[in-house]
């Protein structure tokens, strides 16, 4: 004798807690006696405080006023805006002269349009555009933001960040109308696309030697007005020292790890002697150590200025920690692959930089973008040793005479500050593991 | 907070054995700062009156202005000026190794700095003292009726050690609940979490005028310690001593004179009185000493003023003001009874 059920069950209604919001409240918030009172007693706590901050914060805040004095006149329990906006130039800028504030927003522009063919579809040579910004952009960038006279070099890597920059723009115009490369379209565009590859070469060296040079000769007659380093500031200086130490920390951090591996013991013992160092010590103790101890090593005469020093100190901290999360993440690459390029015939490098580093990095996106999370909140250190960066700028602002006294207010702005830029780097950074990885979809 | 004085005098000591080692030979730091086209002037991270940022990203404040008139005295503009904010614990190695050349800022002259940092203190700018301000409601007029009370005192400072002593010598059992940030200090005093606050007596003008009531509160007429803030220079450069040490001077002379900024042209035109005429570089040779130009002091009270005239803007009663009333106190010229008293300029 057998059971069977020849009829099909019914579909059944999704349960009422999973459809409706009513049904959802009544299973999770109210499900008993005891969450009920919970349930009750946080929105309560919820509402007390949200009223409270909207009733500080805009409700009876003061928007308009020449300084706290007057805030106080007109709403003795708001907060006080007024101040952080009179001092918005500050926050942002620091106290670089207002007549040249278009330098920084320049520069600022100058980079998105950079790195806009990062994230564009169907251009080509990603990684290409990836290094330029790294090691062309910061001379044009330095030297609109700093001024003063070039010499000959810094003449040349502007003329070259020039060119870089016209070039990956057409460049990546081209790519997303076309999908073909600068290159490719300059060859067709003369009908060389025929000549052997030897001859296409030389016609692309022409063009760029030539334009270097046309840029070289346009460049020469600007002058930018030099500005102090004493006179960056607020946001900008921030960005300036974290950028550095971001774009500076991965392959600092890279050769520092390979380093750490590697079989040569006088290179593995260096690496691991520094790392362990750096590591062990407070990042406000490097920052103390390199203000104070670096000019006394320096020959007699020569003067870094404390900006120069703090960056530095900056970039040798995050690079040994940068270094421990890229080891960790080669960690995690099994010896098979290493073992694999090696039978295809590839050498250290080839195997590091073909195989494993591409495999590892992905690893770890969510630690190098948590470190350089770390890094943009840590160099706010720099204003213990003076520095006006944006927290020193936001603090001075209850020193100033109008406002004295006002401090909550501003920190409460750079805190919101800090959120929205660190939560939009995150955000980005899982955009980028979901779109790297193609191999490991959970 | 001892670690931090004690890396302090570490670093302060160690620049300048090793500092002091090369530079010794060096030129003078005139020729160093006439060279450089402009001097550089080291203050601290802002503080209500001596220097402050405003919302142009200017520095302003009374030791701004002692950097001003060094400046005006050298190169006859007080712009020709480098400001460098530099922290507590940093300021004396960054004079000591060269950093700047004039350390204005609010630093008390004490024996032992004096004697051990390798520092010389100039005529100081400002007399302060330490107070204590409270509740006008407590009924507290005096110092002395603070016993058992929780007083609110900034950390790192000798303010925080003169509150220990005042409170053992007269037997007050007072606690100090210490903070790093003034303004925490005062929000929890006003908060209640505190009978009293403690700090030095201008300061504590500046932030009572910025409570959302000032007449509540009070500060009480003890003053528990001797403050006399003064600019410092490297030690062993008298030259440069004496240019910034008469830079000061010429204010105070110029209003006891009853020169200022405004009437400084019809003075040195028309002035009879021969101590205006030898100030001002018409009679005499006064600046040959200093190796300046003979309107070295006329630059001085034409850009920046005399010194009542820097008080009222940024200690007394003007826009930028802090609020601390001169008369009767140490800060009051001589004449008037108070401390400031410039040797003859002859």
């Amino acid at each position: 004798m057998a059971i069977v059920k020849t009829e099909k069950t019914p579909a059944r209604e999704a349960p009422l807690s999973e459809t409706t919001i009513i049904g959802w409240m009544s299973k999770n918030l109210f499900g008993s006696v005891f969450n009920s009172i919970l349930t009750v007693v946080t929105l309560y706590i919820i509402y007390l405080t949200v009223r409270d901050v909207w009733v500080w914060g805009v409700a009876d805040a003061v928007w308009v006023a020449d300084n706290r004095r007057e805030c106080f006149k007109i709403s003795i329990d708001g907060a006080c805006w007024a101040g952080v906006i009179t001092w918005m130039d500050n926050i942002f800028y620091g106290r670089y002269p207002r007549e040249e504030l278009w330098r920084i927003n320049l520069g600022a522009i100058l980079l998105f349009v950079w790195m806009v063919p990062l994230w564009l579809p169907r251009v080509k040579a990603k990684v290409l555009i990836g290094v330029t910004t790294v090691f062309l952009y910061p001379f044009l960038a330095g030297y609109l933001f700093a001024g003063g006279d070039k010499g000959i070099f810094m003449q040349v890597m502007i003329s070259a960040a020039i060119v870089c920059l016209i070039g990956n723009t057409l460049h990546s115009i081209i790519g997303v109308l076309t999908g073909s490369s600068l290159p490719e379209f300059l060859i067709r565009l003369l009908g060389r696309q025929d000549a052997p590859e030897k001859s296409q070469h030389k016609i692309l060296f022409g063009i760029l030697a030539v334009s270097l040079v046309v840029v070289y000769l346009w460049q020469m007659g600007w002058h930018a007005e030099g500005v102090s380093w004493t006179k960056w500031g607020g946001l900008f200086l921030t960005l300036v020292i974290s950028g550095i130490g971001i774009a500076s920390a991965l392959p600092g951090g890279i050769i520092l790890a390979l380093g750490r591996r590697s079989r040569l013991p006088v290179i593995r013992v260096l690496s691991t002697a520094f790392i362990e160092l750096f590591r062990s010590v407070p990042l406000i103790t490097v920052l103390f150590m390199a203000t104070t101890m670096f000019p006394l090593f320096m020959p007699e005469g020569v003067v870094l200025n404390k900006l120069v020093q703090v960056i530095i100190a900056v970039c040798l901290f995050n690079a040994c920690y940068m270094a421990e999360t890229v080891r960790a993440g080669l960690q995690a690459i099994p010896k098979g692959q290493a073992e694999g390029a090696h039978t295809i015939g590839l050498g250290y490098w080839g195997t590091m930089g073909l195989i494993i580093m591409p495999q590892a990095l992905k690893h770890m996106i969510p630690n190098i973008v948590g470190s350089f999370i770390g890094l943009l909140k840590d160099t706010t250190l720099v204003s213990i040793i003076g520095l006006f960066d944006i927290l020193g700028m936001l603090r001075s602002i209850s020193r100033d005479t109008p406002w004295l006294g006002l401090h909550k207010e501003p920190l409460i702005f750079g805190a919101i500050l800090f959120f929205l830029i660190c939560f939009a780097m995150s955000k980005y950074s899982r955009h980028l593991e979901v779109k790297l990885s193609t191999g490991h979809k959970k | 907070m001892k670690f931090k004085t004690i890396i302090t005098s570490l670093t302060a000591i160690t620049a300048m054995t090793l500092g002091g080692v090369t530079t010794a030979s060096a030129e003078s730091t005139l020729d160093i700062v006439k060279k450089r086209g402009h001097l550089r002037c080291q203050v601290g991270p802002p503080s209500p009156g001596y220097y402050n940022l405003d919302s142009k990203g200017n520095w302003y404040g009374l030791d701004v202005q002692t950097c001003h008139a060094v400046a005006a005295a050298i190169f006859g503009d007080k712009d020709k000026l480098e400001i460098q904010s530099v922290s507590s614990q940093m300021r004396f190695t960054a004079l000591a190794n060269g950093e700047s050349d004039l350390l204005s800022r609010t630093a008390t002259w004490t024996m032992s700095r004096d004697t051990q940092l390798g520092l010389d203190f100039l005529q100081p700018n400002f007399y302060d003292g330490q107070g204590f301000t409270v509740r006008k409601d407590s009924g507290i007029t005096s110092a002395l009726q603070l016993k058992g009370a929780k007083v609110c005192v900034t950390s790192g400072t000798t303010t925080e050690l003169n509150l220990a002593d005042f409170s053992r010598v007269n037997n007050l059992n007072i606690s100090a609940v210490t903070f790093e940030d003034f303004n925490v200090r005062d929000e929890t005093y006003l908060n209640g979490g505190c009978d009293s606050t403690t700090g030095d007596k201008s300061s504590m003008a500046g932030n009572l005028a910025a409570f959302p009531v000032p007449s509540d509160h009070i500060i009480l007429p003890e003053t528990i310690s001797k403050e006399p803030l003064a600019p410092a220079v490297r030690h062993g450069d008298s030259e440069w001593r004496d240019i910034v040490a008469w830079s000061i001077f010429a204010m105070i002379n110029a209003e006891e004179l009853g020169v200022t900024s405004a009437n400084v042209d019809d003075m040195r035109a028309n002035s009879d009185d021969v101590n205006i005429k030898r100030m001002l570089g018409v009679e005499g040779s006064l600046n040959k000493g200093l190796k300046l130009d003979k309107d070295w002091a006329y630059n001085i009270i034409k850009q920046v003023g005399n010194y009542g005239e820097n008080y009222e803007a940024y200690m007394g009663s003007g826009k930028l003001g802090i609020g601390i009333p001169r008369e009767g106190s140490a800060n009051a010229l001589w004449t008037k009874g108070g401390l400031m008293y410039s040797p003859p300029m002859r």
